[in-house]
This record gives structure tokens, sequence and C-alpha cells, in this order.
């Protein structure tokens, strides 16, 4: 009998919990200007995508959206992460204020036109998934200090580089607010249910 | 009386749980076939997915491919070979390199095959290493 009561206690106290979510943490650095918190922003940036469309901080205004790294020819973990994608591409289609965000780590390689092809083959369309590519440099420096992605090229790997399986949850001001495993399934259960917590914090 | 709905499902749910194994197929092909598996989940199911589903028109469907059907030995050579260039799957042209894996042996391709062509929609029943290493010399793979 006190087991069922304890048991009762805890599962009082989950259900509690659900009842009033906290809201979803805030990545990176912070630091208190004149009374107010700022905290750690996505840097300015500037790319082209699939479209030949510049894409930047702008594109992505009262927007929330969910990016990563990854390039064309990688046959390790990027089938998958642009499989897992392709599911938030879906389970978002109803979602106008969603956008989605590819940085290619191969810029060399991965031109316009070839992202253009590989979204083409997935089937998704510029207006809610942007493939981009830039500056080598500027892009491998967003995912390391502003995204907290790894990104790099490193000869000795199978593919030529290192990159992280990671998806970044981007909210409507440009702050982290969750990171996941793209490459695992329930990471990105996970990722779609914060999606909706975090559209909450707009309503 | 009340454990015989339980034996039942016991019963159904075993049987249910083989594919491939409708007509009680030897060990040797659950060997082939279970240690498949594991090499499909390794080397193939990142592009071809574990459902066999493939992604999009990027990576092509195993689930359910007439390009399977009617190009046997090619498929056991580009399990090990890999390839290049165009190939229709299903009326639909897919144009993603497929890298080759030199060091899987005929055995271990035979399993591969094995696991693909009793899996999904396939009932192809073992694929023998003698027979992938038959198929191998001819294409140049062994």
């Amino acid at each position: 009998m006190k087991k069922l009561v304890l048991f009762m206690a805890w599962a009082g106290a989950i259900a509690g919990c659900a009842h009033q979510e906290k809201p979803l943490p805030i990545f990176g650095q912070r630091e208190v200007v004149n009374g107010d918190t700022v905290y750690h922003k996505i840097a300015r940036f500037q790319f082209v995508d699939q479209d030949s469309a510049m894409v930047t901080n702008d594109t992505f205004k009262g927007q929330i959206y969910v990016s990563d790294f990854f390039f064309t020819t990688c046959r390790t973990i990027c089938p998958i992460m642009k499989t897992q994608m392709l599911r938030v591409y879906k389970a978002t289609a109803g979602m106008p204020d969603v956008k989605l965000l590819s940085h290619t780590i191969d810029p060399e390689y991965d031109t316009v036109a070839l992202l253009h092809d590989f979204a083409k083959k997935l089937g998704v369309t510029s207006d809610r998934w942007h493939f981009v590519t830039g500056a080598k440099d500027s892009i491998y420096k967003i995912a390391q200090t502003s995204y907290f992605a790894t990104a790099m090229e490193d000869k000795s790997e199978p593919d030529g580089f290192i990159h992280s399986g990671a998806f970044l949850l981007i909210d409507k001001d440009q702050r982290i607010r969750g990171k996941y495993d793209g490459t695992k399934e329930e990471d990105v259960d996970r990722l779609l249910a914060d999606i909706k917590r975090l559209q909450k914090e707009y309503e | 009386m009340s454990k015989l709905p339980f034996l039942l499902f016991v019963l159904v749910a075993t049987a249910g749980c083989n594919p491939g194994n409708k007509s009680g197929q030897s060990v040797k092909f659950q060997q082939y076939f279970v240690e498949g598996e594991q090499l499909y989940i390794s080397h193939c199911s990142n592009c071809h997915q574990k459902s066999g589903k493939g992604l999009g028109l990027l990576y092509p469907p195993l689930d359910q491919s007439d390009f399977m059907g009617q190009h046997f030995a090619e498929v056991v050579c580009l399990i090990k070979n890999g390839k290049n260039g165009e190939i229709a799957v299903n009326g639909k042209t897919y144009n993603q390199p497929m890298p080759g894996i030199p060091t899987l042996t005929n055995l271990e391709i035979a399993e591969i095959a094995t696991y693909i062509y009793n899996s999904w929609t396939h009932e192809r029943g073992i694929i023998d290493v003698k027979e992938t290493t038959k198929i191998l010399q001819e294409c140049g793979g062994d």
C-alpha cells in the first residue's frame, strides 16, 4: 500500500509537470546589458539557395526554422539526415511560420545547379526548404560560431569532411532553442514536438 | 481452455515474425537472412532505408523494384562494385552514384542478396554463395 501511495505521488508529479510546460531553453552565452538579458543570436549571413535566390537572416524574419549542415555526395550520415529532415518538411507542411535551411559544407562541388537538382529529386521546394551554398569560410564559421555545429574539411575522413548530424531549432528572434541528432528518429520526434511548443510562445 | 487463445497468439505471432519463412525454410536460409539483414542495416539502409523505400528520386526503392526482378546478376555485381550513371526503376530515372563495397566477401554478398530478395515484396528464396561466386566472376568483381 505504501508503494502505491508513492507511485501515485510520482505519477501525480509527472502529470503536474506536463501540465505547466517549461519554455524551451535558450542556447549560448548571455549577458545583461542595461538590465536586459542579451542572448546568443545567429550572426548575419548571406547565402544563395537552389533557385539562385539570396538567403539572409531576413529570409527568416518572423519565422521559426530548422537548420543543418550536409553535402550531397556524403554517404555516411547525410542520407539519414535528409530522410529525417524530409519528415520535418512533411510534418510542418501546414505551418507557414516554419522553414528549413540546409547548408552545404562542400560548396566547391555543391553548386546552385546541383543543389537545385538535389532538392528537386527530394521533391521539395525552396519556398519552405532552402538548400544554400556560399563562401566555404563563411559556412564553416557560421556553423561553428553561430549554430555550435561541427563542420570542417578533413582529408583523412572517407568523404573528406567532418560534420555533425545536428538539427538546430531557431526561434523567431534568431536564437537557438534546441539541438537534435538528425540521424535519430526519436530525436526528430522531439524536434517536431518542440516546434509546436515554440509556436505556442508566439501565440 | 483458457490457455488456448494464448497458445494461438504465440503460434500466429511466431509465424508472422518470419518473413520468407512461409514453408519452413532451412536453417541455412535463416542464417543467410539474419546475417544479410545485419549487413543491409550497416551498409545499405543509410540510403535505401530499413523499409527499403529509398529516398525521393535520389535513392531507388528496393521494396518494390522491377529492376531487381529483371537484373538479378547486375544487382549482385553492383552490391560489390557500385554503380554510376542512370538507372531506371519502376519507370523513374535515378542518377546518384552508388559506392561499391569491395571488402564484402562472396558469402556476405549472398547473405545481403538473400535478405533483399526475400524481404518486402520479394520471395526469391536463398541465394547461395556458389551462385554469387559464379556471378561475381562474370562481372569482374572477384
